[in-house]
């Protein structure tokens, strides 16, 4: 990590929530940036090149998912929406438009902290070489030699279960919808057909999870998607 | 048979025509033969039957025939006919004026009831055109009313059906009316049989019988005979009485959907008012509990954020229950795994669940099954939930899956006391829980989402009692899973 404090700018009306976000977020040593508005939030995106962005689907002055497509016009820097719980097709609208995680108000403090910390170690990951060795639980994975190993012992995966394997080792610290993991895995033409995701999520979890039913490593977002933990 | 004013002045008017005419011909006379005065009195007949019906006109034909053998036939100014001949002419002269008389007079009331005919139809067709303009059910009545009273001389009454289909009369008409024999008419759609002088005469629309138009003559005797005319009426009423009936639909319609969007607008404003404040509580608090307080402040701090954690899950369940009951929740079904559901329930849990160990068991050739995941994961959340508030810690929690024959019925059953037998029927309503004096938190809510979500998948809920512990299990219907298409497949293809 470097030494410089990562920069978050946080994009929320409501004046208390902004508060104790940014001491959170302090606490832990990030130098926060504040906007009020989505369009002030834009300006401030431009001038301030945080390494994250911290939006509030809610906004008063526009629609938090618009502004999401014009931020990814010009950058990529990872952002993590605000939003309520009972919105799962704002929250998919805003994941598809290119965020990368969502909370769920309200939510804990060390809730927040995780899912930031998560999306930092993405951002110094991507910029740093490409990781080839993949390690969770009892699995490795050999990304160059396409080796899947759980306890030492190889384990057999048909080319869809890897491909799929491999989109959500890629998304790492993200939340996957159904219609990005379809498109990457199946092709633009299966994007409906959420049942083979969720069936093949399924072969994934009996072959290298511990308990299929309890999954630790390849969680469900339900009504959103999947996300990978290691 | 009495004379009116009018008609003794037609009957003077041709005697008079008869006495000028006589006058003129006798001015003429000394340069006309006899036989060509006759012609003069015949013109005279003619025009008095033209002009004023055939009474003045047989007058006419008498007095024209005296007129002329009194002062032109010789031996003048006498009734005597000298010559035999004359006779000839009186009567041909008597004929003639007779039936051009009548001729005329004929003509003359066929164009006098053209004329009534004509004004009758455009009487209807004003009708028709206020018709099309009424508003209200009440002004269709009126405007109908008007018309037959204006036209007929009759009296009418409009009989629509209320909500079970029983006539009820509109507006304030004068008809007796025999309540059974209109609503015969209406449960038939055929006019009935005259019945003390009122016709019953149903208003047959497109799609069905409007209601019934009964109508009777204010005087007796009047002619009712008239039956197209009745009949047009009639159907210019149904069709006002249904363009209004459609125009009450769509305005409801209309009505409907603006209440529907304000109630969605209403909930969602409430759910960002409710959740604001919350998550403000809930991250305040749970930045005191993390900061360097004594143990005791700490723990306070703790408690607000869990109290406040469980205001919003108890939030989220009001408001979910309001969207359910408005219809405001669409179902996103999609064919899934139920595994992943449950897994996913279990997660969301987290230490909601205590230490009660889960045991699952779901059979291994258990069909994929099309449901709302988000809802499933309330309906999973609710019951475990239950579960866990009402047994023993460290006693277990049993989710098991069966498939019957177009079902897959799903169970979760705990080790507690089970549900109390007075309530187990109510169960699922709002507001009611499985123990009464009990000192676990909860309203109650939670089953009766539970069981709005599973009404709304098809399925059914139910509650009952094991030894030890209580068992809720709901149903899913199979229907027809699609065919997941295997890797090679899919690979061929690519």
């Amino acid at each position: 990590m470097s030494t410089v404090a990562p920069r978050v700018l946080l994009i929320e009306d409501e004046r208390q929530i902004r508060k104790f976000v940014r001491e959170a977020l302090q606490q832990e040593g990030y130098q926060v940036f504040e906007a009020e508005t989505a369009a002030q939030g834009l300006v401030e995106a431009g001038s301030r090149k945080p390494d994250l962005v911290i939006l509030d689907l809610g906004l008063p002055d526009r629609d938090g998912v618009e502004a999401i497509g014009d931020l990814r016009n010009w950058s990529a820097v990872p952002v993590l929406i605000l939003s309520a719980r009972s919105a799962e097709p704002d929250k998919v609208a805003a994941l598809d438009a290119g965020a990368d995680d969502y909370l769920a108000k309200p939510f804990g403090v060390s809730e927040l902290l995780a899912r930031v910390r998560a999306l930092l170690r993405r951002k110094s990951r991507l910029s740093g070489d490409g990781q080839t060795l993949v390690a969770f639980g009892e699995v490795q994975v050999d990304l160059i030699r396409r080796l899947v190993t759980r306890n030492g012992e190889p384990v057999h995966l048909t080319p869809i279960e890897y491909r799929l394997l491999r989109a959500l080792l890629a998304g790492e610290g993200r939340v996957l919808t159904h219609r990005q993991l379809l498109r990457d895995v199946w092709g633009p033409s299966y994007v409906e057909s959420s049942h083979y995701l969720r069936v093949f999520v399924g072969h994934l979890r009996q072959k290298l999870e511990a308990d299929p039913t309890r999954p630790s490593y390849f969680l469900t977002e339900t009504g959103v998607g999947y996300r990978f933990q290691s | 048979m009495g004379i009116s004013q009018g008609e003794l002045k037609s009957y003077l008017v041709s005697a008079i025509a008869c006495l000028a005419t006589a006058f003129l011909a006798a001015l003429i006379r000394p340069w006309f033969d006899t036989v060509n005065i006759v012609m003069l009195f015949l013109l005279a007949v003619f025009l008095v039957s033209w002009r004023l019906g055939q009474g003045p006109a047989v007058l006419a034909a008498f007095l024209s025939v005296g007129l002329f053998d009194f002062f032109f036939v010789p031996p003048r100014l006498t009734f005597a006919v000298a010559d035999i001949q004359y006779l000839l002419t009186f009567v041909v002269m008597l004929a003639v004026a007779l039936i051009t008389g009548q001729l005329t007079a004929l003509l003359r009331k066929q164009a006098e009831a053209a004329q009534q005919e004509e004004a009758r139809t455009r009487a209807l067709y004003e009708t028709a055109k206020s018709l099309a303009g009424a508003v209200k059910l009440p002004q269709v009545a009126e405007t109908v009313a008007a018309f037959l009273h204006n036209e007929i001389d009759a009296d009418c009454m409009l009989l629509l059906p209320d909500d079970t289909g029983q006539l009820q009369a509109q507006g304030s008409g004068r008809v007796w009316i025999e309540p059974h024999l209109a609503q015969a008419v209406y449960d038939r759609g055929q006019s009935g049989e005259e019945a003390d002088g009122v016709r019953y005469l149903p208003l047959i629309g497109a799609t069905r019988v409007r209601g019934v138009l009964a109508i009777s003559p204010v005087a007796s005797g009047n002619d009712m005979l008239n039956q197209p005319m009745l009949e047009a009426v009639a159907t210019l009423s149904a069709i006002a009485v249904e363009r209004l009936h459609y125009v009450e639909v769509a305005q409801q319609a209309q009505l409907q959907t603006a209440s529907e969007r304000l109630r969605s607008s209403v909930l969602s404003a409430l759910s960002h008012d409710l959740r604001t404040p919350l998550t403000i509580l809930v991250g305040i608090a749970d930045s005191l509990a993390r900061s360097h307080l004594e143990a005791r402040q700490k723990e306070d701090a703790e408690a607000v954020r869990d109290q406040a954690m469980r205001l919003a899950g108890l939030v989220e369940n009001l408001l979910d229950m309001a969207r359910l009951h408005a219809g405001d929740i669409q179902l996103r079904r999609e064919w899934q795994p139920l595994e992943e559901v449950i897994g996913s329930s279990l997660k969301l849990l987290g230490r909601a669940l205590g230490r009660h160990p889960v045991r699952i068991e779901l059979p291994a050739d258990l069909p994929l099954l099309e449901f709302d995941a988000v809802l499933m994961e309330r309906v999973f959340c609710n019951l475990l939930e239950n579960a866990s508030k009402y047994s023993p810690e460290d006693s277990p929690i049993d989710i098991t899956a069966n498939r019957k024959a177009g079902l897959v019925e799903i169970s979760v059953r705990d080790y507690g006391p089970g549900i109390a037998p007075e309530r187990q029927d109510r169960i699922f309503e709002m507001f009611v829980r499985g123990v009464s004096e009990s000192n676990q938190h909860g309203v109650g809510l939670g089953l009766a989402i539970c069981r709005a979500i599973v009404d709304a998948h098809c399925g059914t809920i139910i509650a009952e009692n094991c030894t030890p512990g209580a068992r809720f299990t709901f149903t899913l219907p199979v229907g027809e899973p699609p065919v997941i298409e295997g890797d090679d497949l899919l690979e061929s293809r690519q």
